[in-house]
């Protein structure tokens, strides 16, 4: 028999077995992906490296494994065969590459449970190949994310390609599917073989069962990984302008813990946070209560041009801010935050009328044009500035024109009329019904990290330490939480 | 299911049907892939091919149903990712650029000068005038409650309607707002708006809030 009718005979077991989530089903996956990593390691499948009709045989959306084992030797034949590491068949529109696109867009998310180190590689061989055609990289790569874990709730390496090859495409809200969910858990380390066999092709809602570290779906993550996603992810939603959620972004990589140095990556994010900050708030916000204070004074000596900034625009003193922003102009180019520092003083004008209406009841157009402009401006320009203000929500007023002419028009801040009841009251059940998916999100999320911490290593020596030491046999399973946490304790008993 | 080829006549009858904004957002972001490759198989614009035609319509159709579905930042974003060649040569690319510069300044009376005063091709006119009458509901809405008092002819330029009858105090221009429940003031010659509240969320539900509440309680302590 030849590797073909071998291989075709294999994947028809797969079809005649069970439908998932079965006991049968998993065994029949674990076998043909071992059959095919051994294929992989004896050099067998190389046989069908130049075989360029074998991979139209198969649809990848029944025969994942095959087709994604095949693929993988025929890519590093092609790149073996050339000296550019990435030959014409492997880039945008390339053979080789309209049959990983055709992959990642159909395959089957069961099986590739089971395969998720070669998943992994050809979603990195997508990225790294994309160039000019990043936009259909991250197009691929998001999907193919979402196919495989619809939650998006475990942090991988996929996580940061997406993000980076978005940012270099330009494809801002083609990241914000997997941004937008709430990432709750990294790739956990089992130890040992799950002892329930079907775990993988079974339905949990979330990847944390099989987005582990063994299954090498995700390359090895560091502390750095983790903190440009969210450096990358806040500068997607900055494009976006999307403030809030930037500035969320921006909290976690500037609070994330850190002993004695501080990353360049939280100083850099430390630098948008105040620009972002002003954009959304009017101030500088102080970093996360949670932030070391070591790590504050940091940034506020290395940051001290973007704290001068934000002082400036804080006082309302618009020529002290552009005065500030001409003489630091050489710091914000070098950072590449000029864009945002200009939208700074596009908020400047926004924010000054909003704090007016911390003093002022109502105010004329002509009142008004003086109190925001330093130079004349007509109160036909302040009103058409104002009118675009309120209308996009970004004021809580109302106008009220007369009849004659600009001039006598009135700006009213916090009126009854500005802010209908019922409108205010949609808008708050709008925001409890998505804080409320949060919630739940958060609660299934909690529970799958506490049952995931019971099985670690760390968790089982201590509950046995606790049982030898209590002496006794009066350790109750049930409260095994409660006595966990009683051990932590006297874990400092080792030191005396 | 497979996703059928990409086409001009399959985007024009997607564009021409009476779908929800959401529905053909859904349907034509599925389709970027395909455009992002054939964008890839060369320079579009100059080899003045189908290719061209093909993604002229995809992108300007795409953002036009950004807008329908009220993303001017994504649309925005969108335009970034058009091949430069094809955004700079290409007059109905042209005519979105013009389209949103003016809606990203809220230059309301500019908007429909666009809409209505630039050659859209005909497959596009379908977008077009939806988007026109979404985008004079959405701005009548944000009038009613941004102004307590507003003269007619602020409130004609906002809406797009005829500048020279609303001088006249044209009785069709007024009732274009009095039908909302808006007074018309002969005297002041002055329109009182009367707020328009419209539900972003979906029907109205206790049942969330309740759920909410219960959460937080079992979750408390």
């Amino acid at each position: 028999m030849t590797l073909l009718s071998d291989i075709i005979s294999a994947s028809a077991q797969l079809h005649n077995s069970n439908h998932p989530p079965s006991d049968e089903y998993d065994r029949q996956v674990r076998e043909l992906v071992q059959y095919f990593r051994r294929l992989q390691t004896t050099k067998a499948l190389d046989s069908l490296a130049n075989d360029e009709s074998f991979l139209d045989r198969f649809d990848p959306a029944i025969d994942s494994i095959p087709y994604l084992f095949v693929l993988h030797v025929q890519i590093q034949k092609a790149q073996e065969l050339n000296a550019d590491s990435f030959p014409a068949d492997i880039r945008p529109s390339g053979k080789l590459w309209i049959c990983a696109a055709h992959f990642l867009t159909s395959f089957d998310g069961v099986q590739v449970k089971y395969a998720g180190r070669e998943w992994r590689q050809l979603i990195e061989l997508v990225g790294q190949v994309s160039q000019a055609a990043s936009m259909a990289s991250a197009t691929l790569v998001k999907d193919a994310m979402l196919r495989l874990d619809p939650s998006c709730a475990v942090f991988t390496s996929s996580h940061l390609l997406l993000v980076r090859l978005c940012l270099e495409a330009k494809a801002y809200s083609c990241a914000l599917p997997v941004l937008n969910k709430q990432i709750c858990h990294f790739p956990i380390s089992l130890g040992s073989p799950p002892s329930d066999p079907s775990v993988l092709c079974a339905d949990h809602g979330s990847g944390v069962s099989f987005m582990t570290e063994d299954s090498r779906i995700s390359s090895k993550l560091s502390y750095r990984d983790y903190l440009q996603y969210f450096l990358y992810g806040g500068m997607v939603y900055m494009a976006l302008k999307e403030w809030r959620n930037a500035l969320h972004f921006l909290g976690i990589v500037i609070s994330t813990p850190s002993t004695n140095s501080v990353s360049l990556i939280m100083v850099e994010a430390y630098k948008k946070w105040v620009l972002v900050s002003l954009l959304e708030k009017g101030k500088l916000c102080p970093p996360p209560s949670i932030t070391t204070p070591h790590v504050a004074k940091v940034y506020q000596s290395i940051a001290r041009p973007y704290i001068i900034l934000a002082h400036a625009f804080e006082r309302g003193d618009l020529k002290r801010l552009n005065a500030e922003i001409d003489a630091a102009n050489g710091v914000w180019c070098a950072d590449n935050n000029l864009g945002l520092v200009t939208q700074v003083v596009g908020a400047f004008f926004s924010q000054t009328v909003i704090k007016l209406g911390k003093t002022f009841a109502a105010l004329t157009m002509v009142d008004l044009s003086k109190q925001v402009f330093p130079s004349p401006v007509s109160a036909e320009v302040t009103g058409s500035a104002v009118s675009s203000l309120i209308m996009s929500r970004d004021l809580n007023a109302t106008l009220v024109q007369t009849k004659d002419d600009a001039e006598s028009s009135m700006l009213r801040f916090s009126s009854i009329h500005s802010l209908p009841r019922l409108s205010h009251e949609l808008d708050l059940q709008s925001q409890l019904k998505q804080e409320m998916k949060l919630m739940e999100t958060m609660v299934i999320n909690l529970g799958k990290t506490n049952h995931n911490l019971g099985l670690s290593d760390e968790y089982v020596d201590s509950l046995h330490k606790g049982q030898v030491w209590s002496g006794s046999s009066e350790v109750n399973p049930i409260v095994g939480v409660e006595a966990g946490l009683e051990m932590d304790e006297d874990l400092m008993g080792d030191m005396s | 299911m497979e996703l059928p080829l990409l086409t001009t006549e399959h985007l024009s009858k997607l564009v021409a049907s009476n779908a929800p904004p959401s529905q053909l957002f859904e349907a034509l972001s599925r389709y970027e892939l395909q455009a992002c490759l054939i964008s890839t198989r060369g320079d579009s614009a100059n080899t003045g091919g189908s290719d061209s035609t093909l993604l002229s319509l995809f992108y300007s159709s795409f953002f036009l149903i950004h807008l329908l579905t009220d993303q001017v930042s994504e649309a925005r974003a969108l335009t970034k990712q058009i091949p430069e060649a094809l955004l700079q040569q290409d007059p109905s690319l042209q005519n979105c650029l013009t389209l949103l510069r003016a809606v990203w300044q809220t230059q309301h009376g500019q908007v429909y000068q666009v809409l209505r005063g630039l050659p859209w091709p005909d497959v596009l006119q379908p977008l077009v005038r939806r988007y026109e009458s979404f985008f004079q509901d959405k701005t009548l809405i944000a009038v009613s409650r941004s102004y307590e008092a507003i003269r007619l002819a602020t409130a004609a330029t906002h809406l797009g309607l005829d500048q020279n009858l609303a001088k006249e105090e044209d009785p069709n221009i007024i009732s274009n707002f009095t039908k909302y429940g808006w007074t018309w003031d002969p005297e002041s010659k002055l329109l009182y708006p009367k707020p328009i509240v419209v539900s972003l969320a979906e029907p109205q539900s206790s049942n969330g809030i309740h759920k909410a509440m219960a959460m937080l309680g079992t979750r408390a302590g």
